[in-house]
């Protein structure tokens, strides 16, 4: 074994610093491509339907995990859907404390076997709940990228 | 020790481009249906996966096949990822052939996929890590190196020049032209055109390095007594081999891999072949770079050390020759999704020996063939035979 637990000052080991200079392109693919474009120029959301294990999958997909038809039916789904689990997270991925706590559900769009996982806005963290309806809020077109971030949160349905 | 007699009986691959729009999910399930669909089966019937992807960093997501998985079939099913570098594409074969050897499984869907094209600036980054990091790395190595220094010393301990070795870059762009799902066929490519191509590395230039690619390729694999149910032409697993060298490219021989050496023998023992000169009909080594092709062929006990080169320049290994060498038009003509390009390989085999290669098919019903993968820390060699 080396003596490294007595080593008070890591700098003190023998050490060279690098990195694997890599950045990753991710298109957002077939499914993705339309899904995004409604977001972007109608402020819409868009699933697709197995007609054989009649599932309606938000986020769109390409084609079924389960039974792996090609899905080709597209579907307009709601923009509102239900808390179905959230939590809220209080420091940034360094460790430091946020400002304001933020509320991250994953929501169940309505009438669809799928959701999103997003901010809750316009609510305090005591107030939400599970099973509470929420609906999404969009940014101003002139705002909007075609990302997930085109939605600025999902806020309860008053 | 006893073992199910295994077969492959479909296949299925993506075209190879240079930058798909699909997702890296997508391409999969692409790939994967038209398998299954070769063979008229659906994802019910089969009853485990094998994903085949190397480096993570090249599709930018860590734990890549659990990733892929919907796209691969994965859906509530056992599901294995094996993972050999560029070697993985016939390694994933090996796993699928174990899992139902085993008897554990009746059926695999076996599928790789590489999208090298979300890896920007460029895949090599992901690969740096292939020099040592406190030795090498701060020289500040770039992949070629790696070729360019094994490339010399295969040509110097032998005496060949470029062009013996463009030769072989000529041979498999030039058969890629019939393949539907190739990225860089080419029916009129000369030596003379990879000889003036842009210098990399020397001895390395452009032409003689295959492209970076995306795409995916899947075999269907199933056990003796659903394989003849399924087909009249199953193409059967006769061996495997696998075995990796030292990790430390500074010692080892770079002129012979004497691990796909190894792995040959190994497969060859299990298939019964001890003539592979005479027993083998079709090859599709691994050609990333066109002096592997040749590399490989030696090392495979094909050609004698050093005499591949020579081969080639007679003609022996074209398509219509006595011993067909890439008739798919391999990496450098088809293109370099690395697991899925090893994969490919194996699907290539799969047509050829049920003489479903259209304007590829090598003539004289070839009935024995061999696939070879490379990869890791360009250390591993993985080697299937197959036959009817």
């Amino acid at each position: 074994m080396s003596l490294l637990e007595r080593v008070v000052h890591i700098d003190q080991t023998k050490a060279w610093y690098g990195e694997i200079p890599i950045q990753s392109r991710y298109t957002v693919g077939i499914a993705g491509e339309r899904f995004f474009r409604e977001i972007k120029d109608n402020g819409r959301l868009w699933g697709t339907r197995c007609p054989h294990c009649d599932l309606i999958y938000v986020p769109p997909r390409l084609y079924c995990e389960r039974c792996f038809a090609h899905l080709e039916e597209w579907v307009e789904v709601p923009t509102t859907g239900r808390v179905h689990t959230f939590t809220v997270v209080h420091l940034d991925l360094d460790g430091n404390p946020l400002p304001e706590p933020r509320i991250v559900a994953f929501i169940q769009i309505d009438g669809t076997d799928g959701g999103l996982v997003h901010d809750l806005g316009e609510v305090d963290p005591e107030d939400v709940c599970i099973g509470m309806c929420v609906e999404a809020v969009f940014k101003d077109p002139a705002e909007r990228r075609g990302s997930i971030t085109d939605i600025r949160y999902f806020r309860p349905v008053r | 020790m006893a073992r199910n007699r295994v077969a492959i009986v479909g296949a299925g691959m993506t075209k190879f481009v240079r930058r798909a729009q699909e997702t890296s999910k997508e391409l999969a399930w692409e790939a994967a249906s038209k398998a299954l669909e070769s063979c008229e089966l659906t994802l019910d019937d089969i009853d485990a996966v094998v994903i085949g992807t190397a480096p993570e960093a090249f599709d930018g997501v860590h734990m890549k096949s659990e990733y892929l998985s919907d796209g691969c079939g994965g859906w509530g099913k056992p599901v294995i990822r094996g993972y050999v570098g560029g070697g993985t594409g016939v390694l994933s074969v090996i796993q699928g052939w174990y899992h139902v050897a085993s008897g554990l499984f009746d059926t695999v869907l076996v599928v790789a996929e590489e999208k090298m094209s979300a890896c920007q600036p460029h895949p090599q980054g992901a690969f740096i890590t292939i020099f040592d990091n406190i030795t090498e790395r701060a020289l500040g190595p770039n992949l070629l190196w790696i070729f360019a220094l094994e490339m010399n010393a295969y040509m110097t301990r032998y005496g060949l020049s470029k062009r013996d070795i463009a030769l072989v870059s000529v041979k498999n762009k030039r058969n890629a032209a019939d393949h539907p799902a190739a990225l860089l066929g080419d029916p009129n490519i000369t030596v003379e055109d990879v000889l003036n191509s842009e210098v990399l590395a020397w001895p390395v230039q452009r032409l003689d390095v295959s492209p970076v690619t995306d795409g995916a390729v899947a075999v269907v694999m199933a056990a003796e007594h659903v394989a003849r149910r399924v087909t009249n032409k199953p193409v059967w697993v006769e061996g495997v081999g696998w075995n990796l060298d030292t990790a430390y490219w500074t010692n080892r021989d770079l002129s012979y891999p004497t691990y796909v050496e190894e792995a040959a023998r190994m497969a060859y023992k299990m298939a019964g072949i001890t003539e592979p000169r005479k027993q083998i009909h079709i090859a599709e080594p691994y050609d990333p770079f066109d002096y592997k092709e040749l590399h490989h062929l030696e090392g495979l006990l094909l050609f004698d050390k050093g005499k591949a080169p020579e081969a080639t320049a007679l003609g022996i290994t074209q398509r219509d020759g006595d011993l067909p060498v890439c008739p798919s038009g391999g990496l450098l003509g088809v293109g370099n999704p690395i697991a899925a390009a090893a994969l490919m390989k194996v699907a290539e085999l799969f047509w050829q020996l049920r003489g479903e290669a259209g304007a590829r098919q090598v003539p004289g019903q070839p009935k024995r063939g061999v696939a070879q993968a490379w990869g890791d820390l360009m250390q591993v060699g993985t080697v299937v035979v197959l036959g009817i």
